[in-house]
């Protein structure tokens, strides 16, 4: 994330909260973003205003898993690493079989690993107790 | 306000665990905003936005 993406990051951040000081501020990266960048770019910008940090979700897109570990392993890796939480997502749409692999392969980088389906409800309460600061 | 981060693949569901979550969140009182790179999952969607009065602010090339 280069430096004027950071600092648009940051101003709107900060009209965000001086504006609507909403509970909650999400960020939905783009897909080459790792998590430290976003890390140091989320705590950029608490010289100026107060606000909590955390969690940081990584979904791994499980039936998209065998490709993104072939190809695109150093970013998922990266994106997977710093992670307070990583979901394989779009669980139900892969096999119980596939499943054992992604958690396989993923294990030793993170100890915070669940499934996830926003269709069928899977693992959703997990998240939200995450997202809450109750977990 | 907290910050929360939802990162992975493009088409990894992104913006549909944000829509669930910020819905979810609006039903006990709490109000969020999402901060989206252009190229996001999904577009959100206006009745959604209006409904949950959700702040949606894009992001360019993030």
């Amino acid at each position: 994330m280069g430096c004027s993406l950071a600092s648009s990051l940051v101003d709107l951040k900060k009209e965000l909260k001086r504006n609507h000081n909403p509970d909650f501020l999400f960020i939905e990266p783009s897909e080459m973003v790792v998590t430290q960048e976003l890390r140091d770019v989320t705590a950029m910008g608490l010289r100026d205003i107060h606000y909590d940090i955390g969690p940081f979700i990584t979904l791994v897109d499980g039936p998209l898993f065998d490709f993104l570990w072939s190809e695109r392993r150093t970013l998922l890796l990266g994106q997977v690493k710093d992670a307070d939480l990583v979901a394989v997502s779009r669980a139900d749409a892969i096999e119980a079989g596939e499943l054992i692999k992604v958690r396989q392969a993923l294990d030793r980088y993170c100890s915070n690993l669940i499934t996830l389906s926003v269709r069928s409800g899977d693992g959703l309460a997990e998240v939200v107790k995450r997202v809450c600061g109750e977990a | 306000m907290r910050v929360v981060s939802v990162s992975g693949a493009w088409g990894s569901g992104k913006t549909s665990l944000i829509c669930e979550l910020t819905a979810r969140l609006h039903t006990i009182g709490n109000s969020a905003a999402v901060i989206v790179n252009e190229q996001g999952d999904a577009v959100y969607d206006q009745t959604f936005i209006q409904a949950h009065e959700l702040q949606v602010r894009t992001i360019r090339g993030g």
